[in-house]
């Protein structure tokens, strides 16, 4: 990989990684299937009790906006940031930190070139099971926007797990946050069901966060809603979220130097 | 000098596994609580489900919180009290069953009970707690919910070890037992009569999910002697079948030729 920048280097090395482990994919791809086939049956139902359509969205358009949520969400991986903070913890950073590169960066880098692939891998099994199952979305055209909104929402959801994780340069280890941290995602971020279904108070709540960043955004243009706004407001939220992560890691890189691992 | 019987010896390694979970206090609480958090957003999303949409093929909130209850307890007793169940083909991939096999106890029994997983302690909290406060709780009612949540839990852990036991005869990691511990999980999330056809099929045989939370929300709501004995005719074919696979699986395996500390 002569000729790449580091962090072009580790991108393309860790996108690699996911392609040559396909055992590991596809156990995440059955995982996925199986929510589908759930949300399928859980989702029509619910708009057929609530009389054809929930809060604007109709049966078809809230199992294309499950669809696409999941498959932002699944990209990345689960644990992440326990396993950032069990390298923090054990003082397996302080090798990184050798390096002549950013530890977030590159890290960043890596982990933004496997959640990538996996996206492109969902987001291809997700669609083909929906036409297969469920026919076409409600707005095909605004499927083209599903691509864009869904690489700002990985990169948004792995910027803020660095954040979350690197609290374990003062607190040894993120034990358990990433638990939380994913629920945040799970119900603020509307993985499990749009913003607008939520009461007034809740989608407030859920609009002051970042969490919509990562998984209704694209989900939201999926259901044929052409929001444009919503990419330029999930571009904001992650060069903030970027920023916000890449200074934690300066003080904490900092606070390792000075006091020791 | 006498040798401890069997049932001693497995009753002491399954309080040494819980005196290892309760030895780091701080983690321990940590763990708890932050599952404590996790339980308590499913419950949420689901109020905020029913409150918009209303009832959905006979199923409200009270149902569905019931549901929870029993889901919770089924994962604290069967993935919490007996974490092994659900690694048991990354253990045999790892060569982890050698050393024991030499144990003079039944190796299966011992692995079930070697490890507890101390954040699934808290859907062991979490369960009991969401039933009493959530689920109208009446003496029957929780002899019902006690003798469903140990059926769902039979039939859960019998489902993953016959799963982890297939690692024993086609090799791998284990990656069949997490795909079908995960569909075996998010099936039983969701409430029963929402499927219908090949899906409800599926759920009540090859991912026995029906028997995990929606046969025992039935027996509690709606007992009947028929749903009792369905519900216990599941969990004792399932510990039989999960008992042969086991050892079917054992006459098959070939040592991993590491010597680990089970």
């Amino acid at each position: 990989m002569s000729g790449l920048t580091p962090y072009a280097a580790a991108f393309a090395s860790a996108a690699g990684r996911v392609v040559r482990r396909p055992g590991e994919l596809a156990v995440r791809l059955l995982f996925y299937v199986v929510i589908l086939i759930v949300f399928t049956a859980l989702w029509p139902a619910a708009a057929a009790t609530a009389g054809g359509s929930i809060a604007g969205y109709s049966a078809q358009a809230l199992l294309w906006y499950v669809t696409v949520a999941e498959a932002s969400v699944i990209a990345t991986k689960p644990r992440l940031i326990e396993d950032i903070g069990n390298d923090i913890g054990s003082g397996a950073v302080a090798t990184e930190m050798l390096r002549p590169v950013s530890v977030f960066g590159l890290r960043l880098a890596a982990e933004t070139g496997e959640a990538l692939v996996r996206l492109a891998m969902a987001l291809a099994m997700g669609c083909a099971f929906m036409l297969l199952v469920k026919g076409a979305p409600p707005r095909p055209a605004a499927m083209l926007f599903v691509i864009p909104s869904a690489v700002l929402a990985v990169a948004a959801n792995l910027a803020a797990q660095h954040t979350f994780a690197g609290a374990a340069f003062w607190l040894n280890d993120a034990k358990a946050a990433w638990f939380l941290y994913l629920k945040f995602v799970f119900l603020l971020g509307g993985m499990l069901m749009p913003l607008q279904l939520f009461p007034v108070w809740l989608e407030r709540v859920s609009w002051a966060l970042p969490f919509w960043t990562m998984a209704y955004a694209p989900a939201r243009f999926a259901s044929g809603h052409v929001d444009l706004w919503l990419l330029a407001g999930q571009a904001a939220w992650m060069v903030v979220l970027a920023s916000v992560a890449g200074a934690v890691f300066a003080a904490g890189e900092r606070r390792l130097e000075v006091a020791g691992g | 000098m006498r040798e401890p019987r069997p049932s001693r010896t497995l009753l002491a390694t399954s309080r040494t596994a819980l005196v290892e979970a309760w030895a780091n206090r701080r983690s321990f609480w940590v763990q708890v609580g932050a599952m404590l958090l996790n339980d308590s957003v499913w419950v949420i999303f689901w109020v905020l489900f029913f409150h918009r949409i209303g009832r959905i093929h006979g199923w409200g909130t009270d149902d569905v919180l019931l549901m929870f209850a029993i889901l919770a307890t089924v994962t604290g007793i069967s993935m919490g009290l007996l974490a092994n169940a659900r690694r048991l083909g990354w253990l045999v991939a790892e060569g982890q069953l050698d050393a024991v096999l030499t144990l003079p106890v039944d190796p299966l029994a011992y692995l079930l009970i070697r490890k507890v997983d101390t954040a699934l302690l808290g859907d062991l909290a979490f369960g009991p707690l969401l039933f009493v406060f959530a689920a109208h709780p009446t003496p029957e009612r929780a002899l019902l919910y006690l003798t469903g949540s140990l059926c769902g839990s039979a039939v859960f852990v019998s489902f993953v070890v016959m799963l982890g036991s297939l690692t024993m005869v086609v090799g791998g990691r284990g990656e069949q037992g997490d795909l079908g511990f995960q569909a075996l999980l998010i099936l039983a999330s969701y409430p029963l009569d929402v499927f219908g056809g090949l899906t409800k099929l599926v759920m009540f045989s090859v991912i026995p999910a029906a028997f995990i939370t929606g046969v025992p929300v039935h027996l509690v709501d709606r007992f009947s002697p028929a749903t009792l004995g369905a519900l216990l005719g599941a969990a004792a074919v399932s510990v039989v079948l999960a008992r042969m696979a086991f050892r079917a699986g054992l006459r098959r395996y070939r040592s991993g030729a590491l010597w680990t500390r089970a």
